[in-house]
C-alpha cells in the first residue's frame, strides 16, 4: 500500500510551518538534523500542538503516544522505563530500530526526559508519511480507486467524496511493535 | 487596582498560558513580579525572558527563576531567590501544573507518582516555604483550579489534583488564619490556552463549544487581581468559578 498523493516536500513544507508556529522559529534553521528541544526550544506541551497541526493539514491522526510508552503498555510497567525513569537496555533496542540507529548519544540508563532532545525533524516528517502511506487502496465506502487531492495535502475519495481514511499513528506503531516482537523475540 | 501597587507577586509557570497573563495584569497594577519556568531547555526559558522584558517596561521590578515545585530543594531554593531579589513576599499564586494526557486507570506508576509529586506535593511545598514570608505582610495564596475538578473531562487525571487542592484551600484558609495568610483558589473554565491546543486533541466537541463561553486568560487574571486586592477581604477558603457560566447549565442546545 504506497498509493501516496502527498509528496515527501509537502510533508516537510507543512512540518517546517508547524514549527514556526508553534516555536516562534526562524524557517531557516530548521534542518532535518536539528533536535526538537536542543536546536528549536519544543517543549512537551509543543509536541502535541505541533502533532495537531499536522493532523489538520493532512486530514490524519498523529500518534497521541511515544514509542516507550506504548512498548509499556503492550509488555508491561517497568520494560522501556525503569523505577528511577531511566532507559532499559530493551528500550534503546527498540528506539534504535524504530529510527534506524539515527538516535545520537542514546543508550541504556539515560533519564527518560532526555529522550525528546535527542529526536530530530527528519525521522518525525518520516512518521507522517508512514501514516500518509497506510491510503487504501480503495475507497473503504465506495470500492471506488480514484483517489484525489486539489491542494496536495488532503485527500479524498473521487467518486464518493469520502476524505482519505488514514492508519492513526498509533495503531501503526502498535503493529510495529507487534511485527519486531514477532521476529525478534525481544520480551 | 488599588492596593496591588509595590507588592511583590510569585507566580508559579508563569511563562505562558494564565500564569503569564496574571503577571501581565498584576505587573500593569504596579506589583513586583518573581516569573518561574520549569524547563531550562525548551522554549520556557526564552517566553520568560521577554515577559520579564515586557514588565519591567510598566517600571515593575521582576525576576526569573526556574524551578521544578515537585522538588522540595527546588521550591526552597525559589523562595530565597524572591526574597534575595525582590525582599518580601505579598501574593504566592499557585498556577503551575503539569500531568499526562491519559485516562486516570491507564496512568502507570511513575505517572500516578509524578501527577502527585507535581500538583499536589508541589503546590504544598510552595505553601509551605513561602509561609515565613507571607505571614509578614497579611499575604494571600491564590490556586488555580480548573472545571475538571468537579466534572468529568476526558484523558484529565490533573482533574483528581485539583480537587485535592481545592480541599487544601480551605484547610489553609483556616489553619493559616491566625497568621493573617487568605487562601482561596480561581477555578478556570475553557481557557484558550497551549493546555487547550493540546486538549482539543481528546475532546471532539471542544471545537464547536460557541466564542461566548470560552474565558480569555485575562479573564481568569482579573478576578485574581481582584482576590489579590484589598476589595476581596471578605473572601476566605472560597473557590470561585470563572467559566462563563459553562458550568450552571447540565445540556446545551
Amino acid at each position: 500500500m504506497k498509493n501516496n498523493l502527498v509528496s515527501e516536500a509537502t510533508v516537510l513544507n507543512e512540518l517546517k510551518k508547524a514549527l514556526v508556529e508553534t516555536l516562534q522559529v526562524d524557517e531557516g534553521v530548521i534542518k532535518p538534523e536539528s533536535s526538537f528541544t536542543d536546536d528549536l526550544g519544543a517543549e512537551s506541551l509543543d509536541f502535541l500542538d505541533i502533532n495537531y497541526r499536522l493532523e489538520q493539514a493532512f486530514g490524519i491522526k498523529m500518534a497521541r503516544h511515544f514509542l516507550l510508552e506504548h512498548i509499556e503498555e503492550m509488555f508491561g510497567e517497568g520494560t522501556a522505563i525503569d523505577d528511577e525513569g531511566r532507559l532499559t537496555e530493551k528500550a534503546v533496542t527498540l528506539l534504535n530500530l524504530r529510527y534506524g540507529g539515527n538516535i545520537p548519544k542514546i543508550e541504556a540508563g539515560i533519564d527518560m526526559d532526555e529522550v525528546p532532545a535527542m529526536l530530530t525533524v527528519g525521522p518525525f516528517a518520516k512518521g507522517v508519511l508512514d501514516i500518509l502511506n497506510t491510503l487504501p487502496d480503495q475507497c473503504p465506502q465506495c470500492s471506488s480507486s480514484d483517489w484525489k487531492s486539489e491542494d496536495g495535502m488532503k485527500v479524498s475519495c473521487g467518486s464518493c467524496g469520502e476524505s482519505a481514511a488514514y492508519t492513526n499513528g498509533d495503531d501503526l506503531i502498535v503493529a510495529w511493535l507487534t511485527n519486531v516482537q514477532q521476529e525478534k523475540n525481544i520480551f | 487596582m488599588d492596593g496591588i501597587s509595590g507588592k511583590v507577586a510569585l507566580i508559579t509557570g508563569s511563562s505562558r498560558g494564565i500564569g503569564k497573563a496574571i503577571a501581565q495584569k498584576l505587573a500593569h497594577t504596579g506589583a513586583d513580579i518573581a516569573i518561574t519556568y520549569r524547563n531550562d531547555r525548551g522554549s520556557s526559558r526564552a517566553k520568560a525572558e521577554a515577559l520579564q522584558v515586557e514588565i519591567e517596561r510598566n517600571n515593575c521590578r521582576s525576576i526569573l527563576i526556574q524551578s521544578d515545585i515537585s522538588k522540595k530543594d527546588s521550591v526552597k531554593a525559589m523562595i530565597q531567590a524572591v526574597s534575595d531579589g525582590l525582599g518580601k513576599l505579598d501574593y504566592l499564586i499557585l498556577n503551575a501544573a503539569k500531568a499526562p494526557f491519559k485516562p486516570i486507570e491507564k496512568l502507570f506508576e511513575r505517572e500516578l507518582k509524578q501527577l502527585v509529586e507535581t500538583n499536589y506535593l508541589g503546590n504544598i511545598f510552595c505553601i509551605q516555604q513561602a509561609i515565613p514570608l507571607l505571614e509578614k505582610n497579611h499575604g494571600k495564596i491564590i490556586f488555580l483550579s480548573s472545571l475538571g475538578s468537579r466534572f468529568f473531562n476526558p484523558s484529565y487525571p490533573l482533574g483528581s489534583m485539583k480537587a485535592a487542592m481545592e480541599a487544601v484551600v480551605r484547610d489553609c484558609a483556616e489553619s493559616l488564619r491566625e497568621k493573617n495568610i487568605s487562601v482561596n483558589a480561581v477555578c478556570g473554565g475553557i481557557v484558550k490556552t497551549d493546555s487547550f491546543k493540546v486538549y482539543r486533541q481528546y475532546w471532539d466537541h471542544l471545537e464547536k463549544l460557541p466564542d461566548d463561553l470560552v474565558v480569555e486568560t485575562s479573564e481568569i487574571a482579573d478576578v485574581v487581581a481582584f482576590l489579590c486586592s484589598p476589595l476581596s477581604k471578605g473572601i476566605n477558603g472560597q473557590t470561585i468559578i470563572v467559566d462563563k457560566g459553562l458550568s450552571s447549565t447540565l445540556i446545551r442546545q
